[in-house]
């Protein structure tokens, strides 16, 4: 597998100028998301297999879009982004109707209430930022400011 | 003895997200300087990562290894994957990631003390 960008020269990268800063906060996320759902499914995956087997998907599925924003691939990015919105909305709103099934441990649980509701959030950042850098770059604003001083 | 460390840590995730945000004020992209201190900070995380590996070993502390190690390892990765996304940027965004990844050791710092004492 080539590293090289998947989408055109017409678009803006996704990775790049604030990009930069979605991918690093996704990677943040995913690096917890993945790592709590490693733990989860590791040491007490009995005790509610539905809830861990999903938050590591959850993780997972993070990680991939961690990639696929950072590497320019579009079309995995809008999957895997659109994939995180319907996860936290549905398994947010059913984590706060019936408890039971979805005990507050997962990212997505409660809305993602337990990490300051990013995994809410960022989503609908993400697929904004799809959708802004998607446009072609001549009608656009250039992607970066001035070049800053480097040393 | 895993008190002070933790601090020493803390301390130094602080420092380098105060020296990230003048960066960011001043609209300056990651210099070659600051991933030195962010090389200082790995340093200490793994020098307290051995510690805690020792005073685990001997059996002194009650801790749930699967879960101190998760933060442990967690904390290891961000900041040398951080610093490398960051200086690929020359905008002052990169600046922003680095002030991310400082606070995000910061806290996970926070959450590793919690669960040494808990």
């Amino acid at each position: 597998m080539t590293a090289a960008p998947a989408s055109t020269s017409a678009h803006r990268p996704t990775g790049a100028g604030a990009g930069r800063l979605l991918v690093a906060v996704y990677g943040v996320l995913a690096l917890a998301a993945t790592a709590r759902g490693l733990y989860q499914v590791a040491t007490k995956l009995d005790e509610a297999p539905v809830a861990y087997v999903l938050s590591l998907v959850a993780g997972i599925v993070y990680v991939v879009a961690t990639f696929a924003l950072a590497r320019d691939h579009r079309a995995l990015a809008w999957a895997t982004v659109g994939f995180e919105l319907l996860g936290v909305l549905t398994v947010g709103t059913l984590s706060m109707v019936d408890v039971g099934d979805f005990p507050d441990e997962t990212v997505w649980s409660q809305l993602g209430a337990g990490y300051g509701y990013v995994p809410l959030v960022l989503p609908f950042v993400g697929l904004w930022w799809l959708r802004r850098t998607g446009r072609t770059a001549a009608v656009d604003t250039p992607p970066s400011g001035a070049p800053p001083a480097v040393g | 003895m895993f008190l002070p460390l933790a601090l020493l840590v803390a301390a130094l995730c602080l420092a380098l997200a105060a020296w990230a945000t003048w960066f960011v004020v001043a609209d300056r992209a990651v210099v070659l300087r600051q991933l030195w201190g962010a090389a200082v900070v790995e340093g200490v995380l793994l020098l307290q990562a051995v510690v805690l590996a020792v005073v685990q070993a001997r059996g002194d502390q009650d801790v749930d290894g699967w879960l101190l190690w998760g933060y442990v390892v967690t904390q290891l990765i961000v900041l040398p994957v951080a610093a490398a996304w960051a200086f690929a940027e020359r905008t002052r965004w990169s600046s922003v990631v680095l002030l991310v990844a400082a606070l995000t050791v910061a806290f996970l710092e926070l959450r590793l003390l919690q669960i040494w004492g808990a």
